[in-house]
């Protein structure tokens, strides 16, 4: 699995402009699946077939990042964000446009906290036009991809939010030889923006059940954090978010899953957090059953997220414990 | 066009408080047999049973007040209709859906204590003069519920520049009115299933739209529409969202949507090649109904193109009729292109 995280986290894209994911991900998936289609809103759905319930798995393709807004006469190129961005914690990062212009972000008010209309990305360029000859409005930034092993089994770098849950899925795809149910794989678009493609998907696909696989806000080691989850504790369900109540059901289910097969897990309620695509999969679906399974990370949403991979491997049996044993 | 423009300008039409705008509508595309949906939308369909779908839309609502109550000296104390800077409602002269005029007042600046006079009037201390004398005169001209908007004439002037209310988005429903019964007359040059919808409550949310979307179930669409500009002086460059008179400005993501960029793409080419003035709008803001024509049913790829329009949400929005034209030419253009967009989003293994 740490290979193709490696690749995933290699790829670049933001919300709606996800193609480059996408892409690789056809190419992984490809050979392990009865069919696999592109929706209008860029959401990849791969079918295995199966004679049981229709169980539908998603995991997003899409990271945060940035939109050239504007192109200064200096050369400095302002951005507009794409998802829930920091900018406190962005700045001075290094990040990289679609077209590999590498840049740095750069806060123009010494003291002040960044927001969006006072910083830009500095790409060397000395003038408007240099600038335009390599970026155009409309372009977007990341974080220069990265991938860094710490101690234990845990990872630091960008987009593991997304792309983890991406990883987990393809594993699961080429590890499933036969099903009985019948299986869904759906890798979404847009998931940073309020979950604007799960929606869709579901909608075409119109599951029993819907598991969302993805990271969750996990503590780090200062005495404020205030992640739900706990790194290198397990999978974690989530059983409420702040505006979702997981179908209880799923949840149970889960639990006795993983209790049956040794699958180390912990679960989840908090106040905070958010219900990411499980949410926008229950409406599109006209109502299903959902439930959410999670790796934890730590710093989400910066350019120094932390996994445990043990977490992942953890998530990755249950979700092929949920493909073959699940009935409702 | 422009007649049409000022017709629908003219007419009456809060979001979810149409019937005006709409009746104009259905009467001048009376021939295409418009259809009306629960939630208040007119459909025409250029029909092409089986070739991919196009829906073109635009929203019939506007800005608008509703009374929320009557003072006991008669003045009527009232909630805004979509989003409406407080800045522009002092002194302005507002009428109702019954007809009752009044204008808008607030605390009179020479009883407003110092830093009254450096805050901004709220809404909650702002009140609509209508004339009457006390609460039971002000009962018999307006209840509760009761619909007001702005009174502004449509006027022309300077070098092609129009002035009036609720150009947003009523330029959209006049291109999109001429554009329907231009090209059911080619209609053999059009390779869609074309679909013109005209939406209700897009100031409030975009349910007009998502409904009608769920029920067309299109492939493509796209929102003819109009866009803040902020490019008068005093504005940072950087700030900017589009200009005037530079024809219609394109986005490639707002707060509500991020667009295709394929479908983007294929748009532009198109208009360069037809020589076709476009603008692709800067800033990242605002929103429209592309962004739940996107994520309706299984999805569309979607477009937005809008007239730049300053001081838009005012008595006084103002644009430049050649961006209007502009927008005529560029979606004219895109729906008689002989080549489709891509091969269909689904590409089957």
């Amino acid at each position: 699995m740490i290979s193709v995280l490696k690749k995933l986290v290699n790829a670049t894209g933001i919300s709606g402009r996800e193609a480059q994911v996408r892409d690789l991900i056809k190419e992984e998936i490809a050979p392990y699946v009865d069919g696999v289609e592109t929706d209008a809103m860029g959401n990849l759905i791969a079918h295995k077939k199966g004679n049981g319930k229709k169980l539908l798995f998603a995991a997003h393709t899409d990271s945060i990042g940035f939109f050239v807004t504007f192109i200064e006469k200096n050369g400095a190129i302002r951005v507009s964000p794409v998802g829930d961005i920091d900018f406190l914690a962005f700045s001075y990062s290094e990040v990289v446009s679609e077209n590999g212009v590498k840049g740095v972000i750069i806060s123009e008010k010494d003291g002040e906290i960044p927001k969006a209309d006072s910083v830009y990305i500095d790409i060397g360029a000395k003038s408007e036009k240099q600038a335009k000859s390599k970026v155009r409005v409309g372009d977007f930034f990341v974080p220069v991809p990265k991938m860094t092993k710490l101690l234990s089994n845990e990872y630091a770098g960008h987009s593991f939010d997304g792309k983890v849950g991406c990883a987990i899925l393809i594993e699961a795809i080429k590890q499933i030889k036969e099903t009985k149910n019948d299986l869904y794989f759906v890798f979404t678009a847009q998931q940073e923006v309020y979950s604007r493609g799960a929606r869709v998907a579901a909608y075409s696909v119109r599951p029993d059940v819907a598991v969302a696989v993805d990271t969750t806000d996990a503590k780090d080691k200062s005495s404020v954090s205030d992640g739900n989850a706990v790194l290198g504790e397990g999978v974690s369900i989530k059983i409420k978010t702040s505006r979702m109540i997981y179908s209880p059901e799923v949840v149970e289910k889960l639990r006795e899953i993983s209790t049956r097969h040794s699958i180390k897990y912990q679960c989840e309620v908090a106040n905070s957090g958010t219900e990411g695509d499980a949410k926008a999969l229950q409406n599109g679906a006209m109502g299903c059953l959902v439930g959410a399974i999670s790796v934890p990370c730590a710093n989400i949403h910066t350019s120094s997220e932390i996994i445990d991979m043990k977490d992942a491997e953890e998530t990755l049996k249950l979700v092929l414990k949920i493909a073959e044993e699940y009935e409702i | 066009m422009k007649e049409l423009l000022k017709e629908l300008c003219s007419a009456f039409g809060p979001s979810g408080c149409v019937d005006s705008v709409r009746d104009i509508i259905v009467k001048n595309l009376s021939e295409l047999n418009p259809t009306t949906d629960p939630l208040g939308a007119v459909t025409v369909r250029i029909a092409n049973e089986g070739a991919p779908k196009l829906m073109i839309s635009a929203h019939m609502d506007e800005v608008g007040l509703m009374a929320t109550g009557i003072t006991s000296d008669g003045c009527v104390k009232f909630g805004c209709v979509g989003g409406i800077d407080p800045l522009v409602l002092s002194s302005k002269r507002v009428v109702s859906e019954n007809g009752v005029s009044g204008a808008i007042l607030s605390k009179p600046i020479h009883l407003q204590s110092a830093d009254e006079r450096k805050a901004r009037t709220e809404i909650k201390d702002m009140y609509i003069f209508i004339g009457a004398r006390n609460k039971e005169e002000a009962k018999e001209l307006v209840s509760v519920g009761d619909y007001f908007a702005f009174d502004s004439e449509y006027v022309e002037f300077g070098n092609g520049f129009i002035k009036a209310k609720a150009l947003d988005d009523r330029l959209g429903c006049a291109v999109m009115c001429t554009l329907a019964k231009n090209l059911v007359k080619v209609k053999d040059k059009i390779p869609y299933d074309l679909y013109f919808s005209f939406t209700d409550r897009e100031e409030l949310g975009f349910s007009g739209a998502f409904a009608a979307a769920e029920r067309i179930k299109p492939d493509y669409a796209i929102v003819i529409e109009s866009t803040a500009v902020a490019d008068i002086c005093g504005v940072a460059p950087k700030s900017r969202v589009a200009a005037l008179g530079k024809g219609g400005a394109i986005s490639f993501a707002d707060r509500a949507t991020i667009y295709d960029r394929d479908y983007m793409r294929f748009v532009t080419d198109i208009l360069e090649r037809e020589n076709i003035k476009y603008q692709i709008k800067q800033y990242v803001s605002g929103g429209n109904d592309a962004s739940h024509i996107q994520r309706s049913a299984c999805g569309a790829k979607v477009l937005a193109i809008s007239a730049p329009s300053r001081y838009i949400h005012s008595p006084s929005d103002v644009v430049s009729y050649s961006d209007v034209v502009s927008i005529y030419d560029a979606v004219y253009a895109v729906i008689t292109n002989k080549d489709l967009p891509f091969e269909q989003a689904k590409e089957k293994i």
